[in-house]
């Protein structure tokens, strides 16, 4: 019987500093699945290494090898590096726990940040590296491909990944509300701070067709302006460059309203009446409310943004049992084919041995009865085969709802086996007959 | 002839409204769903059912005029009041479907469909009727399809309109998720402004064909001496106006954005005005 074990840590167990030291690429990856086959013949192994977690699926026979220490000591034999720098951090699974965090991974349950779809590809890619590898088989291929699969029907059935999570990415879906090219557009940025810098980012995404930073600070204008191929302009001509923008993030330190209503009112007809996005994520306010007032002028301030963001996170937690209704379900499914898989050929080596005993015994009270009719033979066939059925149901009911994937269910296999001798195919124990 | 739409034509379009209806709920009940809940499970059976109103609704129309047509004895398409008002229907219907097939814009159903709910009315209402004897001449011919036309293009530009006078509200007023819009208001407006410009130029050319007829010497005059103060010119220019307006944005922007998508709102319910003004107006 087949036993599923997981070793790994990630960032809720071990700092930057130790996943640094067990991380993976590419490379290493392969190769470390090639010399875990050798070092461990006949055993299956994925490998998931991402900038937050180091997981070591295997699978391998009950009594078999590896255990845990010797997975601990392959990874540090791996990576050379002592055993002692990592141990205390990791976790250790086994069957239905292992499985239960493998569908927490690939459903983002277990990420840094909630509904991230990034992971999905990231065990996309390790199971797509352990198949070329050849060291996916019976139990990781299909426990894998379920794993995805739970991961895909999360993210399309939920609202797990539904909705931005940062102030810029809100800001940029704003624009997009507003705007429908922005290849033509110029944005400018008032202030070369970090969260200037964070917002510029996702507009810069959009490859606008100007970006302009203005800031006292020249330096930092520059510096700023040089990451996103843009151009740094003077800040005391900050009227001309409100003219020209079309998207406006202001984040200075400013005590006071650099922006005003009747500064901006000035403006409008010089630009055309061109419709505006204000972004002002200063505290305090870089623009004077009443700017949001006039026509084509769309004001967002960071309460704005933030309340989105919250309603996003509260939405995504909102989903989180949406999700692990969905991977319960999936467990129990894999739980009972993993249980099929197992149990299947047992029991019928166990239904054809004892039928086969039976059959032996009728034949052996047919021959010492002479006169039995024909019909009488027919009820005694009859009477062994029910006997035979009626006395094993009980241990082959018990072991069909036990637990697939769970230690007890392991345990109840092991015993049925030795206790019905069913190791050999013809489900006979050496030398011995009943009777 | 036939130009009375018969009892049965009457209840097939009937029914074609029941479904355009029908679509039209189904795809409020989905845009409601979606604000509310962006996975797509709970709202997809009313997108399907949205989908396959506007297709049954539309194929129905278009069953009814071929039918009408067929009854007339005649293919010529706008002679009579009740071929009139279908077709108008049928091509705003068959815009929703292209546009929702080539370049999706969601929610233009919302405010299309009851344009051609309303045109459907129209057909019924005023299908028996017939207020004029057209005489068939190069300018009347011209002045009905290039009035029509205009009154699509209109039709579709008032709806747009409407669209982002919605959505800007929302947004300004803070009350739009991501996501939630109905496009961005920037393609809104490039959307009016193009219907306003064809359905202008349409307009202007039924405007001097509709003159020419009038001041046609050799024609009996169907509006009578003071046609100049028709309720349907004095409409039909007053929407030009408007019409002129909108188109003058690039040149004075101060009526673009919000102005703009109002005044394409304006100037189809003077077109409306203007269609439902020639039903009452008599003569030859």
């Amino acid at each position: 019987m087949q036993r599923l074990l997981l070793l790994g840590l990630n960032h809720t167990t071990a700092p930057l500093e130790v996943r640094e030291k067990l991380a993976f690429d590419a490379g290493q990856r392969d190769a470390a699945l090639s010399a875990f086959a050798v070092r461990f013949p006949g055993c299956e192994a994925v490998l998931l290494s991402t900038c937050n977690r180091v997981e070591l699926y295997i699978s391998r026979e009950t009594h078999g090898r590896p255990r845990e220490e010797e997975m601990v000591d392959f990874l540090a034999d791996f990576h050379q590096i002592p055993a002692q720098d990592f141990k205390d951090h990791l976790y250790y699974k086994a069957n239905r726990e292992a499985v239960e965090h493998l569908f927490a991974v690939t459903t983002s349950l277990n990420s840094m940040v909630l509904g991230e779809t990034q992971i999905l590809g990231q065990v996309r890619d390790a199971y797509e590296a352990a198949c070329k590898a050849a060291s996916c088989a019976k139990m990781l291929n299909p426990l894998f491909q379920r794993a995805i699969a739970v991961g895909k029907q999360v993210m399309h059935d939920t609202k797990l990944n539904e909705g931005r999570l940062s102030v810029a990415s809100v800001a940029v879906d704003y624009a997009k509300n507003i705007f429908e090219n922005f290849g033509d557009k110029t944005i400018l940025s008032i202030g070369a701070g970090k969260m200037s810098q964070l917002v510029l980012q996702h507009f810069a995404a959009l490859s606008p067709g100007q970006l302009l930073v203005c800031n006292r600070d020249a330096q930092k204008a520059d510096a700023l302006a040089a990451k996103f191929n843009g151009r740094a302009v003077e800040f005391d001509k900050l009227a001309e460059h409100l003219v020209v923008a079309d998207i406006v993030v202001s984040s200075t330190g400013a005590p006071d309203a650099i922006i005003t209503r009747a500064r901006f009112e000035a403006l409008r007809r010089q630009r055309r009446y061109r419709p505006i996005f204000l972004i002002d994520i200063a505290v305090p306010r870089d623009i004077e409310p009443a700017v949001g007032e006039i026509d084509n002028v769309y004001l967002y301030n960071l309460d704005d943004l933030q309340q989105v963001v919250a309603q996003n996170q509260s939405s995504r937690k909102e989903a989180v049992s949406a999700a692990m209704e969905i991977i319960a379900r999936h467990i129990e499914e894999f739980a009972a084919w993993q249980r099929q898989r197992e149990l299947g050929p047992a029991i019928q080596r166990l239904y054809t041995r004892y039928h086969q005993v039976a059959q032996e015994e009728v034949a052996r009270t047919r021959h010492k009865l002479a006169n039995m009719s024909d019909a009488e033979a027919a009820h005694l066939e009859d009477l062994a085969r029910r006997i035979v059925n009626k006395v094993l149901n009980d241990p082959v009911q018990i072991m069909k709802q036990s637990d697939g994937v769970h230690t007890p269910a392991g345990q109840y296999m092991h015993a049925f086996e030795k206790l019905f001798r069913l190791e050999n195919e013809d489900g006979s124990a050496d030398g011995e007959k009943t009777g | 002839m036939g130009d009375v739409p018969t009892t049965g034509q009457l209840g097939v379009l009937i029914a074609a409204m029941l479904v355009l209806l029908t679509g039209l709920f189904s795809s409020l009940r989905r845009w409601r769903l979606e604000t509310r809940d962006p996975t797509l499970a709970s709202a997809s059976p009313y997108r399907v059912i949205s989908k396959i109103c506007l297709y049954a609704g539309t194929i129905d129309c278009i069953g009814v005029l071929i039918w009408h047509s067929h009854a007339r004895g005649s293919w010529q398409p706008l002679e009579d009041n009740f071929g009139a008002f279908l077709w108008l229907a049928v091509l705003l219907s068959l815009f929703i479907i292209y546009t929702q097939r080539a370049h999706p814009l969601r929610g233009l159903d919302f405010f299309i469909l009851p344009v051609v709910l309303l045109l459907l009315v129209l057909a019924i209402v005023f299908g028996k009727t017939k207020p004029h004897e057209y005489q068939e001449t190069t300018w009347s011919i011209v002045h009905r399809v290039t009035a029509y036309g205009g009154f699509v293009a209109f039709a579709i530009a008032g709806a747009v309109g409407g669209m982002y006078l919605f959505a800007n509200r929302r947004l300004r007023h803070k009350k739009l998720l991501p996501g939630q819009g109905f496009g961005s208001l920037e393609r809104l407006e490039h959307i009016t402004l193009m219907s306003v410009t064809l359905g202008f130029a349409l307009l202007t050319v039924g405007l001097v064909t509709g003159l020419f007829r009038v001041l046609d010497p050799r024609r009996p005059n169907s509006l009578g001496p003071d046609w100049y103060r028709n309720p349907k010119v004095v409409l039909a220019c007053v929407a030009w106006i408007v019409y002129a307006l909108v188109l003058h944005s690039p040149i004075n922007p101060a009526f673009r954005g919000r102005r703009t998508a109002l005044l394409s709102v304006l100037g189809f319910v003077l077109m409306i005005g203007t269609f439902v003004a020639v039903q009452f107006m008599p003569g030859k």
